[in-house]
């Protein structure tokens, strides 16, 4: 299936995902309301973005006690806000940390592709995020360890 | 055709008939032995609340029960398991014989053992029937005493407050949620409710509750009385293991039960509340009667019951609860004593950290922090995915030391998702109950 493929070395840091992303599920632009997520290496000098890599067995799905997580047709796994009561268990089952809690509807949020036209995608400058067939796969984890081990003593890396 | 016999029809009991139609499609005949409808206690707080109402409760119709080709016996208790014959024996004199059985019984909830606790408008907040009467009977501005401070207590309270009414909260202990976050923590959460004008009594002894002019008095070995309108018992829950006794099964806390959710008796399993089962961090076995592990216990039990070798490697303990928009969640061994516990607190903001550290290894954490914190809420997910992969987080031991909030850059760069792609419970990609293909 498609997926979203996250190419951290391009990533400058712009925030245009996090703004396209919030604005398409929420109508704001809030970083904080989006569902890929900017993290920040080097003291502010790389960065990568981060968001569900909608693993197959699904955490969230499993664990929704009111079955209000499906799979849309591009694959995604979907929150349904009529269903969803806001309990948070997906919150905690996702160890990810791709599950997110909108506190103004009381639902839980999370990626689900923009149903095919992922809006990250089209307003990435640079293509550090594309969207396209892959396995999934751990974007960002070799970009972040190479930016954060220090050699010896402590982390000069870390901000 | 084998035949499945699932007794209980909760979070377990239910994820167990769904895995099993997943993987068998149909190919086996599955029994539901259930005194109540299956429905979801963990929404019943939202029931409460009236923000759902009661048909979102239920899990499964009768007819989608039927659709997944799953004979049902509601309204019926099973009295006792002849292991040597298979047979499970029920009240009334019923027999079921089985190929394989789940024990998916749950638990109940225990009362304050004072006089009264068992007279009018004296409640548990456990059971559908019990949400019902509360909901029902709940008016405006009842003053509303909640015996007992812990998770169960915890998940009513907004939808009391939402309602109207005049709480107070009485604890045992010395603090709140003594099974859920420490010290720090409690004085925390303490501090928000008495804000938001929830009156909290730890170190409280209830005796006696006793009937005044249509109400309520409540008396303590210490402390003044307490008139209330309604009072909730939510002092703990207690494995409903009594019956399974004459089995052979082998008991402690609960049923114990190995890594494949078996029992001691070659084709019983048992799952849930009722379990005593791996702990993921400690190795150890113990009862976590929680939602998550209800949900892994079933589909754990229900894989090997359709044949297939699928071990675990234990259910973590985690609980998170929000009051009144105050986020308050722990995970795995947030009291090992032996770790090494690195902590920030921001008294009042509030906002609280901890994380306990055995070696390069995450064993537990506590987070605390508004709901509105993004900072603090963030964060939930990953924690988790650190104690539960147990990732080697010995380059960032000392970052975290000083800085505990700064846990998901130390996620990412320890390859965590990595891990988490091939630790996986069964290790098939999930199916939504309602999309289950049941061949005809």
């Amino acid at each position: 299936m498609k997926v979203l493929k996250i190419i951290p070395d391009r990533c400058t840091g712009c925030m245009r995902c996090d703004l396209a992303c919030s604005y398409e599920q929420t109508g704001t632009f809030q970083p904080s309301k989006s569902v890929i997520r900017i993290s920040s290496f080097e003291g502010h000098t790389s960065y990568a973005p981060y968001t569900c890599l909608q693993c197959d067995e699904a955490w969230c799905l499993t664990a929704c006690p009111v079955e209000a997580i499906g799979i849309s047709p591009v694959g995604a796994k979907v929150v349904a806000d009529d269903i969803c009561v806001g309990c948070k268990l997906c919150t905690i089952a996702c160890p990810y940390g791709t599950m997110f809690y909108d506190i103004d509807t009381h639902k839980a949020v999370k990626c689900d592709l923009c149903g095919g036209k992922p809006a990250c995608v089209e307003v990435c400058p640079t293509e550090a995020i594309v969207y396209e067939d892959a396995e999934q796969a751990d974007w960002v984890g070799p970009f972040a360890a190479e930016r954060t081990k220090a050699p010896a003593g402590p982390l000069a890396g870390v901000s | 055709m084998a035949r499945h016999v699932i007794i209980g029809a909760g979070t377990a009991g239910w994820n167990a008939i769904t895995t099993l139609r997943e993987l068998d499609k149909g190919g086996s005949e599955i029994i539901l032995v259930s005194e109540e409808a299956p429905y979801s206690r963990m929404v019943l707080p939202y029931y409460l609340a009236q923000s759902i109402g009661e048909s979102h409760v239920y899990t499964a119709s009768s007819s989608r029960l039927a659709e997944l080709k799953v004979e049902t016996r509601i309204g019926q208790r099973a009295e006792q398991i002849d292991s040597a014959a298979k047979k499970l024996v029920l009240e009334g004199g019923g027999e079921i014989e089985y190929d394989n059985l789940l024990i998916a019984t749950g638990s109940s909830p225990l009362k304050a053992p004072v006089p009264g606790a068992d007279g009018d408008n004296v409640h548990s907040f456990w059971t559908l029937s019990q949400a019902q009467t509360v909901t029902a009977g709940l008016r405006k501005e009842a003053r509303v005493a909640v015996i007992g401070a812990g998770f169960i207590s915890f998940t009513i309270l907004n939808a009391l407050v939402n309602r109207g009414a005049i709480l107070t909260v009485v604890e045992l202990e010395s603090r709140i949620l003594p099974r859920m976050v420490d010290e720090t923590g409690a004085t925390i959460v303490e501090k928000w409710l008495a804000e938001r004008g929830v009156v909290v009594r730890t170190a409280t002894k209830l005796s006696a509750i006793e009937d005044k002019n249509g109400a309520k008095l409540l008396k303590f070995e210490n402390g003044p009385d307490l008139e209330a309108d309604l009072v909730i018992m939510a002092t703990g829950i207690r494995p409903n293991i009594e019956w399974t006794r004459s089995s052979g099964i082998e008991i402690n806390s609960g049923i114990l039960v190995d890594d494949h959710c078996r029992t001691n008796i070659p084709n019983i399993f048992a799952a849930g509340d009722i379990a005593e089962g791996p702990d993921i961090v400690t190795g150890r076995k113990a009862v976590h009667a929680i939602e998550p592990t209800a949900m892994l216990h079933g589909r754990i039990a229900a894989a090997n019951m359709a044949g297939d070798d699928t071990a675990f490697a234990g259910s973590l303990l985690m609980n998170i609860v929000d009051v009144l928009d105050l986020e308050i969640a722990s995970f795995g061994a947030w009291d090992d004593p032996e770790a090494e516990a690195f902590e920030a607190v921001q008294p009042d903001r509030p906002a609280f950290r901890k994380l306990l550290f055995r070696g390069g290894r995450v064993v537990g954490a506590v987070i605390l922090g508004k709901t509105r914190d993004i900072w603090t809420t963030n964060d939930v997910g990953m924690l988790k995915g650190l104690v539960y992969t147990g990732v080697d987080l010995s380059d960032w031991k000392d970052h975290l030391r000083h800085n505990p909030f700064d846990v998901k850059r130390a996620f990412l760069a320890a390859g965590t998702a990595g891990q988490l792609l091939s630790k996986t419970v069964l290790g098939r990609p999930s199916v939504p109950a309602g999309e289950i293909a049941i061949s005809s």
